[in-house]
């Protein structure tokens, strides 16, 4: 069976194109989609049932079992915390958020170790954005800062921004220019018309100085600035100014560089000012499906976008505070339920190490480095493939996700409900 | 000392030596009667096949330039080492350059292009901006132009299972937009220039 316009659950550019070939439980093949959407739905090996750590080893348990021991664990934790969903669909985050102010649990995302000084920063000055439609559509002049779409999200340039013909550049890459600022020469600088190579933690200092440049002080500009010459300073300023529209499009070289949330504050406040001479936007790349869905989904249910902490009963936002990193590090943690995301992998190693010290239940399709910390790890549906349901791409736009096949597992909104209910049912509703 | 003054004035300031170094000329530059020509407009219109451009070996000696009259081959002198290969090369005998043209036309030989695209499996991502730029992809399916899908099968390329799968080599035009659009130097074009010769058919007695 030939199934049309599937959504990509993978990266946050949820391409919603894709022609797949479905036999039975399986994808045979994948049209459109580029290798990574291939691999997301062909290599789409799971967990075959719940398992549980021995002394020596794993047991196979039933759900219901692994249900009653997660919902136990996190009735006894004093400071649970919930952590993930951005490779799930809101349906199972908005379960995740009423667990949490159930158990008076801190519940956070995993922007907290990528775009949260993104966010923190749009708190401060705002988020002069626009869909990628807009960009495709209008934009002459792409910037991408810190960031390898061509690894990271392969179609980004093919679909959105340098090579789609657009309506008002229908020459496409003849008319686009694209500039892109790194710290090494990347994949996507061998495409660019113009490569800014900066010394590490440099974005600060180059994105004060294209400011000042735009501003017209750029005699106060030195020969170079974090390694990179006046001359192309001015040249790249030169071109953002003479846009029709531009778009600047940033990745983790940004926000976890020195400055974090600083550095993106400074490249808004760019966009602000060259807003001033012609029509510039700011977007970050988001990583994971649905992680612009998470931040969606905990904002408007609690007020708060990530790194919410329902201990007093009510929300408190606190990043640095009640982000997860920082609670494991400090140790204040004494359970934790991840679903769909892979802190193991990802996480600093202190914080790691506190993960697998405390009874950790991870909720996700496919065995990774956080079944290694895990005390119980339930498989489940993956959104995108034997789920249905909404995600949000990296512009905000939500995308129904659609199912694919039916593999026999159970939804992980099902499962988080069950939970819920079993957490309602002893602790009293 | 005035008598040696005497004798070498008249030793050496002899008059035809005077005469020839103040009036000496270089043999004017005669273009020997072997040489070929630049070459020369023959006056039929170009139809942009730019061949001459891909056969020329001399960097920069001749572009296929548009003015107000269409598409015109123009020859940098300077570059060129009127070898005559754009003349040979050229499907439409839009080039003459001494006795090239009417030799080729009587022998019947042509130099003939083709294209191979390669693809490295290894370096593809899949990302499809070599067949989201490709012109000719962009004119056989507008879709594919737009954002890099396509289920046409009359497309030279599209992703197909993560990587890009060549449909329609003969397609190609040999412009290598694809090659400067891909970021990691997965694909690659090689022309391949052959030699052929079609005999001319003799009168019938």
């Amino acid at each position: 069976m030939i199934l049309n316009d599937v959504v990509c659950p993978f990266c946050g550019c949820l391409c919603d194109d894709l022609e797949l070939e479905v036999e039975g439980d399986r994808v045979v093949r994948v049209q459109n989609g580029c290798s990574l959407a291939e691999a997301t739905f062909m290599n789409d090996t799971r967990l075959p049932a719940p398992i549980r750590r021995t002394t020596t080893g794993w047991e196979k348990i039933s759900y219901d079992e692994a249900i009653k021991e997660t919902a136990d664990i996190l009735k006894d934790a004093d400071r649970p915390l919930l952590y993930g969903w951005s490779s799930t669909h809101g349906e199972a985050q908005s379960v995740g958020v009423h667990i949490a102010e159930r158990i008076g649990a801190v519940i956070d995302n995993t922007s907290t170790v990528c775009h949260g000084p993104s966010i923190l920063a749009i708190q401060e000055v705002g988020h002069p954005g626009c869909t990628l439609g807009q960009v495709k559509n209008r934009a002459d002049v792409i910037i991408y800062w810190g960031c390898n779409p061509i690894e990271a999200h392969p179609r980004h340039m093919s679909r959105y921004t340098t090579f789609a013909t657009g309506f008002f550049v229908p020459d496409a890459q003849r008319e686009r220019t694209v500039i892109v600022v790194d710290t090494r020469r990347n994949d996507t600088a061998n495409i660019a018309d113009e490569f800014l190579q900066m010394e590490p933690g440099g974005d600060y200092a180059v994105l004060s100085a294209l400011r000042a440049i735009v501003r017209g002080k750029e005699s106060i500009i030195p020969k170079k600035v974090a390694g990179i010459s006046k001359e192309q300073l001015i040249r790249v300023a030169n071109i953002c100014k003479n846009a029709k529209f531009g778009a600047i499009f940033f990745g983790l070289g940004l926000t976890m560089s020195r400055g974090k949330y600083k550095n993106v504050r400074n490249a808004i406040e760019l966009t602000d000012e060259l807003s001033r001479h012609t029509k510039f936007v700011i977007s970050p790349m988001r990583g994971h499906g649905n992680v612009y869905g998470s931040n969606e989904v905990f904002t408007w249910m609690t007020g708060y976008p990530f790194a919410v902490d329902f201990a007093r009963g009510i929300a408190f936002y606190n990043p640095g505070e009640t982000t997860a990193v920082d609670i494991l590090r400090r140790g204040e943690c004494d359970a934790a339920l991840i679903v769909a995301s892979d802190p193991g992998a990802n996480f600093p190693r202190v914080a790691a190490a506190h993960l697998a010290k405390i009874p950790t239940v991870l909720i996700d399709p496919h065995v990774n480095a956080t079944t290694a910390l895990s005390r119980i790890h339930i498989p489940c549906t993956a959104a995108g493939i034997d789920a249905a349901g909404t995600a949000y791409r990296m512009d905000g736009v939500p995308i129904r996700m659609k199912k694919v096949i039916e593999r026999g597992y159970p939804d992980d909104a099902e499962i988080l409900k069950k939970i819920y209910d079993r957490l309602n049912g002893e602790m009293g509703s | 000392m005035g008598q040696s003054l005497i004798w070498y004035l008249k030793e050496f300031a002899r008059i035809e030596w005077i005469k020839k170094f103040l009036f000496a000329k270089t043999a004017p530059l005669v273009t020997p009667s072997y040489f070929r020509g630049f070459p020369e407009p023959t006056g039929k219109i170009c139809q942009n096949a730019l061949f001459c451009m891909m056969v020329c070996p001399a960097p920069g000696a001749i572009e296929v330039v548009h003015d107000e009259d269409g598409w015109i081959p123009r020859i940098h002198k300077g570059h060129c080492i009127r070898c005559g290969f754009c003349v040979e090369a050229c499907p439409n005998g839009i080039l003459k350059s001494g006795r090239i043209l009417e030799t080729k036309e009587r022998e019947g030989t042509s130099l003939l292009f083709s294209f191979r695209i390669a693809i490295d499996l290894e370096l593809c991502t899949g990302c499809g901006n070599c067949c989201t730029a490709c012109p000719v992809n962009k004119v056989i399916d507008a879709q594919m132009g737009a954002g890099g899908h396509s289920s046409n099968d009359e497309v030279i390329m599209r992703v197909q299972e993560g990587d890009i799968v060549v449909i329609h080599e003969d397609k190609c035009t040999g412009c290598k937009t694809c090659e400067v659009s891909c970021p990691t130097g997965a694909i690659r074009i090689a022309r391949i220039l052959e030699g052929y010769q079609q005999p001319v058919q003799e009168e019938s007695q």
